[in-house]
């Protein structure tokens, strides 16, 4: 197992809570667009959402692929987390991740995934349906 | 095509984004200029602020879908924030339907979308010279070249525009073919199933030749701390909106719960206002839509309750349909009232309004109004192009959103509402009418409420339901339903409410009080506020859409009554034999004005204009000079 954030995308309503508290946590706004979870309607078909975020893999395609290795192992939580100094914000990151979990700020400026709140995960707390877990 | 670019977005911190947007579609002229800000002090946003620039640039008694109509439409402080249910817009103009102020909101994504590009709002004035749409991104504005986009409806126009644009996240508020021809019930639909319906939004869209607006925006918005406004919103979502008793029926049903409410009262529209209990309630109340059709629960942008229901039909006749609902409002319009016994009926002509822009509500009366004069003979199978209208026939009924829309046979007169429609149809058919103002009564029946009889008249828009609820404490509570006593007072203090809720723009379904109105509001803005603050605010605001309202030449006259709900009482269930009499009527109304302080023609005072802070306005009012 991963040690990264669980989601049950059945549960899901779609209302973006989780980018809400996501971005005001780390960007200090009110802004979906900059958080690190990303939660979309696609409607009508296939009727459901799609719901993206850093799964905390294995294999870390993303940590090879950065060549500023500005993605490092916090020992602490056990995961990979993006060190803002050192980010080119070139996006090899975000190509090389098959799951969709990491993406550039809008303003082009640093890549984005999940740090788990340095371990209490807003989302999860904030989430009123029960969909996301630690 | 022209483009304009605004200035940096600068961070504002309270809420607002201190801009707002002007377009002049016949000029091609894009500009932005700072809000009014002492506007937006004493009118907060949405409702409020968009009548205040409306009633400040609307010229008194032009035609509605002439290029003179102003269409513009609003946030407020709160919307994009964290504040429990506020993901939503509004559309603010002159009604083509009644000729009155007309506010319309809607829910989905496209509202904090909106705000996120960096403006409070936007206001349209003049008319395309050819099929137009908007492209609003972060604070880049275009007018764009609709050719394509016309006559499609609204689910492939957002698909189209998403392409076109390369945004997949882009939002888009636009209308159908029923807006295009300047149908008088046609909405504007965001997000596929969101409508600001009432009122014919999608006609005024339709008579600048603008198809949509499409937003795309990465702003943001910050409130005055927003850390600890998130902390707060946090701590509210819990204990005031998902564990707040008031919220239990809309998270586990969403509004069709009233279905067998409005049913058990008598009240429950049934063949066109012929009766108020359903033989047929078990096809279309909430269990069948939870047992039948209901794929999924659906949420608007910030909301924790997710009253929406993804609906599909799986069987059938209309197998394959699909809608987000059918709600309340149109499994008794669209349902009970038009005698239709199945909800797969119901999702597919939702389905169809939502496609081709149409008000469900208002859809549900025209065509119950045609199933009625049908019966009776007014209509005959010539009239209806062979279709045999009777009530309860699925497979007439699923027809008709179409004919209307494209304005075919019946539809064409239908496509104008049920008044100037029964007025063109004669033959005795204004009688059986039910409208104020022109605006389609929805689904409480007075007689099993009398209340709801002066809410529908006294309404700023028209018949609506949402700017005061009087059933809420007696066919729904335990007050006496059948009494014009008290009902007066609830109506002002609704009105009261709702003109603050419709401002912020909190979602109908946020059980919100004063109290806590003033604190989302204070910790977001820094202004200090209270509920006796904002109570002030909703009267100023009811008293500048009435002022509206009398400049274009409305007065007690108009608000009105229909004929049956006097003359025909209910034949069945609790309300039996119940009409709403003319005394009682005119006691409610007398009595309202009263308390508003207007005159007994329902004209706002001098001294109730200036204690509710209007005082600027009398000068632009000529009967109190």
């Amino acid at each position: 197992m991963t040690n990264g954030l669980k989601a049950d995308k059945s549960k899901c309503t779609g209302c973006q809570l989780c980018g809400l508290i996501c971005s005001v946590k780390h960007v200090g706004k009110f802004n979906p667009s900059q958080s690190r979870i990303d939660a979309m309607d696609v409607f009508p078909e296939p009727g459901e959402y799609s719901l993206n975020f850093c799964i905390q893999c294995d294999e870390h395609p993303c940590v090879e692929a950065c060549p500023a290795e500005a993605i490092k192992l916090d020992e602490g939580l056990g995961i990979y987390v993006v060190d803002k100094d050192l980010c080119t914000a070139c996006g090899s990151c975000v190509e090389a991740c098959p799951h969709s979990g990491i993406w550039l700020d809008p303003t082009g400026s640093i890549a984005m995934k999940c740090d788990l709140c340095g371990g209490t995960p807003e989302c999860v707390a904030v989430c009123p349906k029960g969909v996301l877990k630690r | 095509m022209p483009e304009g670019r605004t200035e940096e977005v600068i961070d504002m911190a309270d809420g607002y984004q201190g801009k707002i947007l002007r377009v002049d579609l016949t000029n091609e002229k894009i500009t932005t200029e700072p809000l009014n800000r002492d506007w937006a002090k004493q009118f907060i946003g949405g409702k409020g602020l968009g009548a205040r620039y409306l009633f400040e640039e609307l010229k008194p008694g032009i035609d509605p879908l002439s290029p003179d109509n102003i269409l513009s439409v609003w946030t407020g402080p709160l919307v994009g924030t964290m504040t429990p249910l506020t993901g939503r817009y509004v559309i603010v103009t002159k009604s083509p339907l009644t000729g009155t102020f007309l506010d319309s909101y809607a829910g989905g994504f496209f509202g904090s979308e909106l705000k996120y590009t960096g403006i409070d709002g936007l206001i349209i004035k003049g008319k395309a010279k050819k099929p137009s749409y908007l492209w609003i991104n972060d604070g880049k504005t275009e007018i764009r070249d609709a050719k394509n986009l016309w006559g499609k409806d609204t689910y492939r126009t957002e698909e189209l525009i998403r392409k076109e644009s390369g945004e997949p996240k882009a939002r888009v508020s636009c209308i159908g073919p029923a807006g295009e021809k300047l149908g008088l019930i046609s909405s504007v639909t965001s997000d596929l199933t969101r409508n600001a319906a009432r009122g014919g939004t999608g006609a005024v869209f339709g008579s600048k030749n603008l198809k949509a607006i499409a937003v795309r925006g990465t702003l943001g918005v910050a409130v005055k701390d927003s850390e600890s406004f998130a902390e707060m919103a946090k701590e509210m979502i819990r204990k005031d909106v998902v564990e707040n008793p008031d919220h239990a029926g809309m998270i586990t049903d969403g509004t069709p719960i009233l279905v067998d409410l409005s049913n058990d009262a008598g009240l429950l529209p049934t063949k066109h206002w012929r009766t108020g209990t359903f033989d047929g309630v078990k096809g279309i109340n909430s269990d069948a839509l939870k047992q039948r059709v209901l794929v999924r629960k659906k949420a608007c942008f910030d909301c924790a309750i997710a009253c929406g229901s993804y609906a599909k039909v799986n069987t059938g006749l209309f197998k394959g349909a699909a809608t987000e609902g059918p709600e309340y409002e149109t499994l008794g319009m669209c349902g009970s009232n038009c005698g239709i016994h199945n909800i797969e009926a119901v999702v597919k002509f939702v389905e169809d309004c939502d496609r081709l822009g149409l008000d469900s509500i208002s859809s549900g009366n025209v065509v119950g109004m045609a199933m009625d004069l049908y019966e009776k003979g007014v209509l005959t199978k010539k009239d209806t192009g062979g279709l045999d209208l009777k009530f309860g026939n699925e497979e007439a009924y699923s027809k008709m959103p179409r004919m209307i829309a494209n304005r075919e046979g019946l539809g064409n007169i239908l496509a104008e509402g049920a008044k100037r429609a029964a007025k063109k149809i004669g033959k005795g058919a204004e009688d059986s009418v039910m409208e104020v103002k022109g605006m389609e009564y929805p689904a409480y029946d007075p007689r099993g409420s009398f209340g709801m009889a002066l809410a529908y008249a006294t309404s700023d828009r028209g018949a609506c339901h949402l700017r005061a609820w009087p059933i809420a404490a007696d066919a729904y509570g335990s007050g006496d339903p059948f009494t014009p006593e008290g009902k007066a007072a609830i109506c002002v203090e609704d009105q009261t409410r709702t003109s603050v809720k419709w401002s912020f723009i909190f979602c109908d379904f946020y059980s919100v009080n004063f109290a806590n109105m003033a604190k989302y509001y204070s910790a977001a803005t820094g202004i200090e506020s209270s509920e006796e603050h904002l109570r002030k605010v909703g009267r100023r605001i009811w008293n500048l859409t009435r002022s509206f309202n009398v400049r274009e030449g409305f007065a007690r006259k108009d608000d009105s009554l229909p004929k049956r709900m006097e003359k025909e009482p209910l034949p069945e269930g609790k309300p039996k034999g119940k009409a709403v009499s003319r005394a009682d009527f005119e006691k409610m109304l007398s009595e309202y004005y009263s308390l508003w302080g207007w005159d007994q023609d329902g004209k706002p005072t001098k001294k109730t204009l200036v204690d509710a802070g209007l005082g600027d306005i009398t000068k632009k009012l000529p009967y109190l000079k």
